[in-house]
């Protein structure tokens, strides 16, 4: 049982009219309540992969199962009510939100879209929703850009686990938060998963951070997979040379830590 | 209320916001201050101006009061420039939202469409469209519309294609909004800026086409017009020129106050999207 399972997954681009790799046949799997880490250089291609993975794009060759039925076959209306389990968190919360919305629209949106609650019972799902992932019930009125970026970050959590997802891909979701902002939202996000038992595929340049919260860690290299294991085993002692230079790249302080 | 403020810091937007109140007192009042049909006959053909106080203004070839038609006029120019602009607005903006955000083969053909309205002269379709289907207000409007709004959809389409890749057009896809509420109801209400920067010259080119047209007789007949008023003056433009020009310099004077009106809410709010 996988709550995702990607085989051969590509995907190409050209780049000065010559056909580039940006994913080349990956494949990975992710249980349920398990945090998969996707690792490796700038331009590696980890957003690709959850762009394909959250059918933005659409892959050039492989195969995507999501709760054990083919992704890929999903079109249209049935495709978008499937979107309910499978959720995303974006790097830049101000970017990831339609910059008119407020807090209440934007977890209102999925909401109504799903069917998840009538028009009378949803401000109290949205208040709830709101202190789920500790924030106060009143921010509903506020507009997105008058709350503080780890407040948004919060929001955009709430946002995803509104429709009771099964995975949610965080691409980047804690590098734009400053240190202490960054651990909170890290604990809620492991508090999510203890809870609720959602997967995460959680793509990070932060080994440290990866350490902390993955099970597992996939190091990425020019679209291949580079090498994949245990997160901490893999931190602590890579085995391709990319890796390692991603781990020499990391302060032995953040390396260690617990 | 800085945004007002700075609204009025130019003189030209002062003297445009001036011209379009009075312009906009003169359309409301005139059924007040003129409740007879405008297109009556008031007193004796062609009294100069400034000689009976009750026809301030004189009257014209047959005998009709002057103010009254240039008070009537006003609500004409100003109905069918604000009606036609903002039915150009609308068509333009929903069509280049769908081009724009559908990408593709719709693209390709609603962009073919509005090249081709681009290369017929839209005075001249206006023209054509009006002998066809016969003068009436809301057919002018129409012909007026037709021609006036590829402009908005080639902005809409641009601002809609920078949009569409932004984080938060994924994000309603990924929450499953359906397409037609990801263009309408998230990406274009934030295209709308640019696109509504170009009402003031559209409005100002409408009051001018809809002149143009009454000047040639496709105006509604039922409907006084400054264009029809310069029409009928010119038969006796030796004898009483003021029958042109009253109804000249109040066309001008419109033109330039949308214009100017126009560009002060532009500027206001352009320093605005540069100081934030
Ligand atoms: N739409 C696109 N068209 C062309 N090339 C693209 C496109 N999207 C991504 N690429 C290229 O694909 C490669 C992988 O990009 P991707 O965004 O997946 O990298 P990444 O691992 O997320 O990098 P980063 O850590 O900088 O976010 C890069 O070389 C990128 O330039
Ligand atoms: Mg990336």
């Amino acid at each position: 049982m996988s709550v995702l399972a990607v085989s051969n997954l590509a995907k190409r681009y050209h780049r000065g009219g010559k056909p580039f790799a940006a994913v080349d046949d990956v494949s990975f799997e992710i249980g349920p309540a398990e945090t998969l880490a996707l690792a490796g250089p700038s331009g590696s291609g980890k957003s690709t992969i959850a762009r394909l993975v959250l059918r933005l794009i659409e892959p050039d060759a492989g195969r995507i199962d999501f709760e054990d039925s083919d992704f890929l076959a999903l079109s249209g209306a049935a495709l978008r009510a499937r979107r309910a389990r499978i959720q995303m968190v974006f790097q830049d919360p101000l970017a990831a939100f339609n910059p008119r919305a407020t807090v209440a629209r934007v977890l209102d949106d999925p909401l109504r879209i799903h069917g998840i609650a009538s028009r009378a019972e949803r401000p109290r799902r949205i208040a709830a929703l709101l202190e789920r992932v500790g924030l106060d019930a009143g921010l509903a009125a506020h507009a997105i850009h008058e709350i503080s970026g780890g407040q948004r970050q919060r929001v955009a959590i709430a946002r995803a686990i509104a429709t009771r997802p099964s995975l949610i891909v965080l691409d980047e979701a804690v590098s734009a938060l400053d240190v202490s902002v960054r651990g909170q939202i890290l604990e809620l996000l492991l508090d999510l998963q203890r809870r609720e038992r959602i997967a995460y595929l959680f793509i990070s340049h932060d080994l440290g951070v990866i350490r902390a919260v993955a099970h597992r860690v996939i190091i990425l290299d020019a679209g291949r997979i580079a090498e994949s294991g245990d997160a901490r085993a893999v931190v602590t002692n890579p085995q391709s040379a990319i890796g390692k230079a991603l781990v020499a790249a990391t302060p032995k302080l953040i390396r260690n830590r617990p | 209320m800085s945004r007002l403020r700075r609204f009025f810091g130019t003189p030209e937007a002062i003297a445009g916001a001036a011209i379009l109140a009075l312009l906009i007192v003169m359309a409301l009042a005139a059924p007040l201050l003129f409740p007879g049909d405008p297109q009556a006959i008031a007193g004796p053909a062609l009294l100069p101006p400034f000689q009976d106080w009750s026809l301030p203004l004189g009257t014209d070839r047959l005998g009709r009061d002057v103010l009254a038609e240039l008070f009537h006029g006003a609500r004409t120019s100003l109905a069918v420039g604000l009606a036609a602009a903002a039915a150009a607005l609308l068509i333009g903006a929903v069509v280049g939202t769908l081009a724009g955000f559908a990408g593709g083969l719709i693209d390709e053909v609603l962009m073919r469409i509005t090249d081709a309205f681009q290369t017929v002269p839209s005075f001249l379709l206006a023209l054509a469209f009006v002998s066809i289907v016969g003068p009436s207000l809301g057919v002018v409007v129409a012909a007026i519309a037709l021609g006036a709004w590829t402009g908005p959809a080639r902005v809409a389409r641009a601002e809609v294609l920078s949009i569409r890749e932004r984080d938060y057009v994924a994000g309603a896809r990924v929450i499953g909004m359906h397409p037609l509420e990801i263009a309408f109801h998230e990406v274009l209400p934030n295209a709308l800026p640019p696109v509504l920067a170009l009402s003031s010259v559209i409005v100002a080119a409408a009051i001018l086409t809809e002149a143009a047209l009454s000047f040639l007789g496709l105006g509604d007949p039922n409907r006084v017009t400054w264009g029809g008023m310069i029409a009928e003056g010119r038969t006796v433009l030796r004898t009483a020129p003021f029958l042109s020009v009253v109804p000249g310099i109040a066309l001008v004077l419109t033109v330039l106050g949308v214009y100017l009106a126009g560009e002060g809410v532009v500027e206001s709010t352009a320093v605005r999207r540069s100081l934030s």
